[in-house]
C-alpha cells in the first residue's frame, strides 16, 4: 500500500475481494481504487487500457476466476498487446480448502507461463512479495503475483528469476519446490541427505541453477502446475513429480487436511523422499 | 453516397481481390462510420502517439480493411504499401497489428476485447484529468459477447462520459443469436444512445461531437456490403470471399452505379 502511495501512477481494480483492506488507501486516493465488481474478464482488459494511457494498474480477485476465466483476455489484451500490468490473485491451490473443487486453482502458473511477455512468481513468504512486487511492478511486462495466506516462515534471499539453493550436501538427488509449500519441504527433508533447490520466480525460471544439478535425480515436489514443467524445459535432466494428480480434488476442510490427503504434508514427503533417495 | 466513402470502397474491393482475402460485406457496413470518426476526432497522421490525440478502438478487427483504407486517406501512410495485404511480410493483416500499423491504437480480432480496453483508456483519461475521449467501434454479432455487456455496465457505473460506443447494426447476427432491439439493450444498462442511418456521414459527424452526461452509444443501422447490390442481398456467401474478374467487375460496376 506505501508503494500505491508513493507512485501515482499505480491504479489498483478489485474483482469485489479484499477491498475492505485498502478503505484507507481508497479515502485517500479515491482516483486510484475501483472495486470494478464481479467481471474478471473486464477487469484484465480494463488493466490493459489503463497500462496503454501510462498506468500500471494491479488487478485483485481469487485466483481461478482471475486467471483461468480471463486467460484469453491476459493473453491478448495484455500480453499480445503489451499492455502490461500486475495480477495479484489470492486463494491459489487449495487455500480456498472448504469453497471446493469451484474454488481451487492449481493450473494458473502452468498456463500463464505459456504465454510471451508474462512473469510468473509464487511468493512463498511476505518478504519474498514485497521484495519482487516493488522490483517489477512497473516494468512494462505482464506479473503474476501469487498471494497465499498460508506463507512459509523461512527467510530466503530474494532475487527475480534466481532460485535459491538451501541445501546442497552433494546428494545422488535435489528436490525442487516453489512457494509456500517450502514450510512443508523443509521440514520433511530438513534431516535427510537430499539438496534442496527453492524458486519465487516461475518465470523467468532459473535454468542455469538448475543445470548445475543436471548430474543428479531431480524430485519436484509441488502442490501446482507448472514448476515440474519448467524444470523440465532444461535439457538432460531426470526428472520426476510428487503433487496433484489427474483428478480434481473433491474434498473441504482445510489446507492441512487436503495437504494430506495429497501427501503433500511434512510425513508423506519424506516418505516419497527416502524412496526416491533409495532408488537414486 | 459520399465520394470519399465510394473511394475508400473501391480501394476494399480491389485489395480484396488483389490480395485473395478480405471481409468486404463488413468493411462496406462500416465505411462512413470510419470516415466520419476520422473527419470528427483530434488526431495527427504525421504523429499517431500526438499525446492530446482522442483514440480510436476497432473492435471488430475483422473491418481492418477498412480501417486500413481509411487510415491510408487520412495519411498515416501511402496507399501503396497496401497493396500487400495479408501476405505473409506484410504489415497489414486481417486483424491489425498495433506495432505494424501507424494510427491503430490496440490491436482486436477475437471479438469482445475493445470496449474492455476503451473503458480502461477512459478511466485513464479521466484519472489523468485530460478532455481526451475514446471512441469504439462494435458489431452487433460481437454484441452476442457477454464481455461486451460486462463492460458496457463497468463504464456506466464508473460514469465514464469520455467514451463513445458506435454500434454496427449491419444484422450480421440474424441467423444467430439476435439482439432485435439493441437501442433499448443499451438504454436498459443506464447509457445515453441514440440511433442514425450509419451511411449518412453527416448525421454519423453530427452525433460522433456530442458529448452526454454518460456513456454515448450510437446506434448506426446499416447494411452489411452497403453500396454493392450483390453482397448486399447474399452477405453470409461474400463474408469471407475473394472476387474473381466477373465478380470484381460486377461488384466495382455496382459501387459506381450506386444500386444500393
Amino acid at each position: 500500500m506505501d508503494l500505491a502511495a508513493r507512485d501515482d501512477k499505480i491504479v489498483l481494480l478489485f474483482g469485489d475481494v479484499s477491498v475492505y483492506l485498502f478503505q484507507e488507501f481508497k479515502e485517500k486516493y479515491p482516483d486510484r481504487f475501483y472495486n470494478i465488481g464481479i467481471c474478471e474478464n473486464t477487469l484484465i482488459t480494463m488493466a490493459a487500457g489503463l497500462s496503454a494511457q501510462g498506468f500500471y494498474p494491479f488487478v485483485h480477485s481469487i485466483a481461478p476466476f482471475i486467471t483461468e476465466r480471463s486467460y484469453e483476455q491476459i493473453k491478448l489484451d495484455m500480453c499480445y498487446n503489451e499492455f502490461g500490468g500486475n495480477i495479484a490473485s489470492c486463494g491459489a491451490s487449495f487455500d480456498y480448502a472448504w469453497d471446493g473443487a469451484t474454488h481451487h486453482a492449481y493450473t494458473d502458473l502452468a498456463i500463464l507461463r505459456l504465454l510471451p511477455h508474462m512473469e510468473v512468481i509464487q511468493p512463498g513468504s511476505r518478504k519474498e512479495l514485497d521484495v519482487l512486487l516493488r522490483s517489477q511492478y512497473n516494468n512494462g511486462k505482464t506479473t503474476y503475483f501469487r498471494l497465499s495466506d498460508h506463507p512459509h516462515d523461512i527467510d530466503v534471499p530474494v532475487e527475480f528469476g534466481k532460485g535459491v539453493v538451501l541445501k546442497d550436501c552433494e546428494s545422488k538427488l535435489t528436490v525442487m519446490t516453489a512457494g509456500p509449500l517450502l514450510g512443508n519441504v523443509m521440514e520433511a527433508c530438513g534431516e535427510i541427505d537430499v539438496n534442496l533447490v527453492y524458486f519465487h520466480t516461475l518465470k523467468p525460471i532459473d535454468k542455469k541453477l538448475i543445470g548445475k544439478f543436471a548430474n543428479t535425480k531431480i524430485l519436484v515436489i509441488h502442490d501446482a502446475l507448472g514448476l515440474y514443467e519448467a524444470i523440465c524445459e532444461v535439457p538432460h535432466l531426470s526428472v520426476s513429480y510428487h503433487g496433484l494428480s489427474d483428478q480434481f480434488c473433491s474434498s473441504y476442510g482445510t489446507l492441512k487436511e487436503i495437504r494430506e490427503a495429497l501427501g503433500l504434508n511434512p510425513g508423506s514427503i519424506k516418505k516419497v523422499v527416502l524412496r526416491q533417495l533409495a532408488k537414486s | 453516397m459520399n465520394p470519399v466513402c465510394r473511394q475508400i470502397r473501391k480501394d476494399i474491393l480491389h485489395l480484396a481481390k488483389v490480395s485473395g482475402h478480405g471481409h468486404i460485406p463488413t468493411c462496406f457496413s462500416v465505411v462512413e462510420m470510419l470516415y466520419s470518426i476520422y473527419s470528427t476526432i483530434r488526431h495527427d497522421p504525421k504523429n499517431p502517439s500526438w499525446e492530446n490525440r482522442d483514440i480510436f478502438i476497432l473492435s471488430k478487427g475483422h473491418a481492418s480493411l477498412a480501417h486500413y483504407c481509411i487510415l491510408a486517406e487520412c495519411g498515416y501512410f501511402k496507399k501503396e504499401f497496401l497493396s500487400t495485404f495479408g501476405a505473409f511480410k506484410s504489415d497489414f493483416g486481417c486483424h491489425a497489428d498495433r506495432f505494424k500499423v501507424p494510427g491503430v491504437e490496440a490491436s482486436t480480432g477475437s471479438l469482445g476485447h475493445g470496449i474492455g480496453l476503451s473503458v480502461g483508456m477512459a478511466l485513464g483519461i479521466k484519472i489523468a484529468k485530460s478532455d481526451r475521449r475514446v471512441y469504439a467501434l462494435i458489431g452487433d454479432g460481437e454484441a452476442n459477447e457477454g464481455s461486451v455487456w460486462e463492460a458496457v455496465l463497468v463504464a456506466v457505473n464508473l460514469g465514464l462520459n469520455n467514451l463513445t460506443i458506435l454500434y454496427d447494426n449491419n444484422m450480421s447476427h440474424a441467423k444467430g443469436l439476435q439482439i432485435n432491439h439493441p437501442a433499448e439493450h443499451f438504454r436498459g444498462f443506464g447509457c445515453e444512445v441514440i440511433e442514425v442511418n450509419g451511411h449518412d456521414v453527416e448525421a454519423l459527424k453530427r452525433e460522433i461531437i456530442k458529448k452526454g452526461n454518460k456513456l454515448w452509444v450510437i446506434v448506426a443501422h446499416t447494411k452489411k456490403g452497403y453500396g454493392c447490390r450483390t453482397l448486399v442481398e447474399n452477405h453470409y456467401e461474400w463474408h469471407r470471399k475473394s472476387p474473381n474478374d466477373h465478380e470484381y467487375a460486377k461488384l466495382m460496376e455496382e459501387i459506381c452505379e450506386e444500386t444500393i
